[in-house]
């Protein structure tokens, strides 16, 4: 029974990963590089790293079509790495912030991308052919703190974004030019850049850790650090919305949610494992850990002798050795994505946390 | 001409980006303000129940109706309304009570709202408890006896206990939305 399987990379955390299209390259935000692991048999080698940025990198996110990478860090800069003969070449991207970039992710498009940043703004950035280089424009307004979390809407216009003033909203990311006209939805007509289409607010105001668009794209959830998860269903532009569920756990609170279908949600974070919730805009409810009762590889408590018992005992002062968590991860998942769809699932994601490790789970 | 002193000038209020320039007030979720006398009100209401021998009816009264809009008094008089209750309920029903609460509707939002007044009690440094109730006798014998001399270790010990007996029930998620919940008691 291969559930997940694990590959535990280094001892350092990691702040964020990402597969290629092909799942047969891994990028790795370990402290201040990028390092690119490639699958042989069934591990990952260390293949590249991506030097350039002078203080930790926060996100990195590799596009699916192109293979392009982004990155971005706390020196308040980005990049954009393109494969060429003599390796990657780095492109500075013009992000005008001055605070650390927290998190970036590729529009569904892949002609932008979108830097959460501390500065309170986003910078949805694009590229100007004329003068070959990626520009920014950013969303400020009302963002009132660090943005965390950013998430595309399926149309590559709308964009989820989680800040620490506990808000998550939906903002339009539209770019003339680069973007074509979106088609109408639950979240508004007409979208000019900048136009707030929700702005969500949970019960305790928890600063929010994740945020994610329903595969359709007309429900948005987002986890905080109350230790809830919020799912909004909107109505239509200029309406309150359906219905918004929250649903607060006993777990320490999650940092990261993917969404496995319309009507299933994986979220992970500091209690060091990935939790199931189901349910529809009538309700949600947390239905169980991925990881299942206990891990089959891990030793069951044995039988000890009365000599070694007492032997621990005076060694470590207690007789158990408590120092491994029984799960998978050893220490608080940072990021969880989708690895693999069939049909309208997610069939599998994968997660990484601050023990070093990418774990790929089967659901 | 008088010398300004450049040192003491407020760059933020000059900013209109500044963070001292927000209305903070749409950080925090809309609370409904609330006037000490209804607090009082509601103490005495509570306190019928709690005659009444009504423990648990009490005990929801008071959590159901959180002050998050009150003044640092009508805080106060709520705190010791609900450390009075507590200390008012034997340590053997502490537990199916938590767990008969948390499984009603809205239960786990209660819970949450009682293990901030659990932090709350425990944080002051004179429990606002009624000193002539007798609270009752529970298992943290050291404390008891560290705190005898004051006279608030007993009220401590009431809340530690209601505290171990909460986690169980609500899990770390609700000491976690204590810190987090900007709605303060």
């Amino acid at each position: 029974m291969a559930s997940h399987e694990v590959h535990h990379l280094f001892h350092n955390p990691i702040a964020d990963h990402s597969f290629s299209a092909d799942r047969k390259t891994l990028a790795v935000a370990r402290d201040n590089n990028v390092e690119l692991y490639s699958r042989s048999g069934n591990s990952f080698q260390l293949q590249d790293e991506l030097r350039g940025h002078d203080k930790t990198v926060t996100g990195v996110d590799i596009a699916s079509q192109s293979g392009r990478i982004v990155t971005c860090s706390q020196d308040r800069n980005a990049y954009v790495w393109e494969p060429s003969p003599t390796g990657w070449k780095p492109t500075l991207v013009l992000l005008r912030l001055n605070r650390a970039a927290t998190c970036v992710r590729w529009s569904p498009g892949e002609t932008k991308f979108a830097v959460g940043s501390g500065a309170r703004a986003v910078a949805i950035c694009s590229f100007e052919a004329e003068n070959d280089w990626w520009v920014s424009k950013h969303l400020k307004r009302p963002i009132r703190s660090t943005v965390t979390a950013v998430a595309w809407h399926p149309n590559g216009v709308l964009l989820g974004c989680g800040a620490t003033d506990g808000h998550a909203r939906v903002l339009s990311s539209f770019v003339k030019g680069t973007d074509e006209r979106p088609e109408p939805s639950v979240w508004g007509e007409r979208l000019p850049f900048g136009t707030v289409c929700g702005e969500f607010l949970n019960r305790t105001a928890g600063w929010v850790h994740g945020v994610g668009f329903s595969p359709s794209g007309d429900a948005m959830a987002f986890v905080s650090h109350d230790s809830s998860v919020t799912v909004v269903y909107p109505t239509g532009p200029e309406q309150p919305p359906k219905a918004v569920v929250s649903v607060s756990t006993q777990l320490l609170p999650f940092t990261s949610l993917v969404w496995v279908s319309e009507s299933e949600i994986v979220a992970a974070g500091y209690d060091c494992e990935a939790y199931r919730l189901q349910g529809d805009s009538n309700g949600w409810q947390l239905t169980g850990s991925v990881e299942g009762k206990r891990r089959p590889g891990m030793p069951q408590e044995r039988e000890e002798s009365a000599l070694n018992k007492f032997r621990q005992m005076d060694l470590k002062g207690k007789t158990k050795d408590d120092t491994q968590l029984p799960t998978v991860h050893q220490n608080t998942i940072s990021t969880a994505r989708s690895f693999q769809e069939s049909g309208a699932h997610v069939s599998k994601f994968s997660t990484s946390g601050v023990d070093g490790r990418v774990v790929v789970w089967n659901l | 001409m008088a010398t300004i002193n450049y040192r003491t000038i407020d760059i933020d209020a000059l900013d209109p980006d500044s963070a001292a320039n927000f209305d903070l007030s749409s950080l925090a979720p809309d609370v409904v303000p609330v006037l000490t006398a209804d607090v009082q009100t509601l103490a005495g209401q509570v306190r019928q129940l709690l005659r009444g021998g009504d423990t648990e009816g009490a005990l929801r009264g008071a959590l159901e109706n959180v002050p998050y809009g009150a003044d640092q008094q009508g805080k106060e008089v709520h705190l010791a309304t609900v450390t009075e209750i507590l200390q008012s309920i034997r340590q053997s029903d502490m537990s199916p009570m938590l767990q008969r609460i948390y499984q009603s509707e809205g239960g786990s939002e209660l819970l949450d709202v009682l293990m901030k007044y659990l932090y709350k009690g425990m944080s002051s440094k004179q429990p606002s408890s009624s000193k002539n109730l007798s609270p009752q006798p529970t298992g943290f014998s050291q404390i008891q006896a560290r705190g005898g001399g004051e006279g608030g270790g007993q009220a401590m010990s009431v809340l530690l206990s209601w505290h171990e007996k909460l986690v169980e029930i609500a899990g770390p998620g609700s000491i976690v939305r204590v810190m987090t919940d900007r709605r303060t008691v």
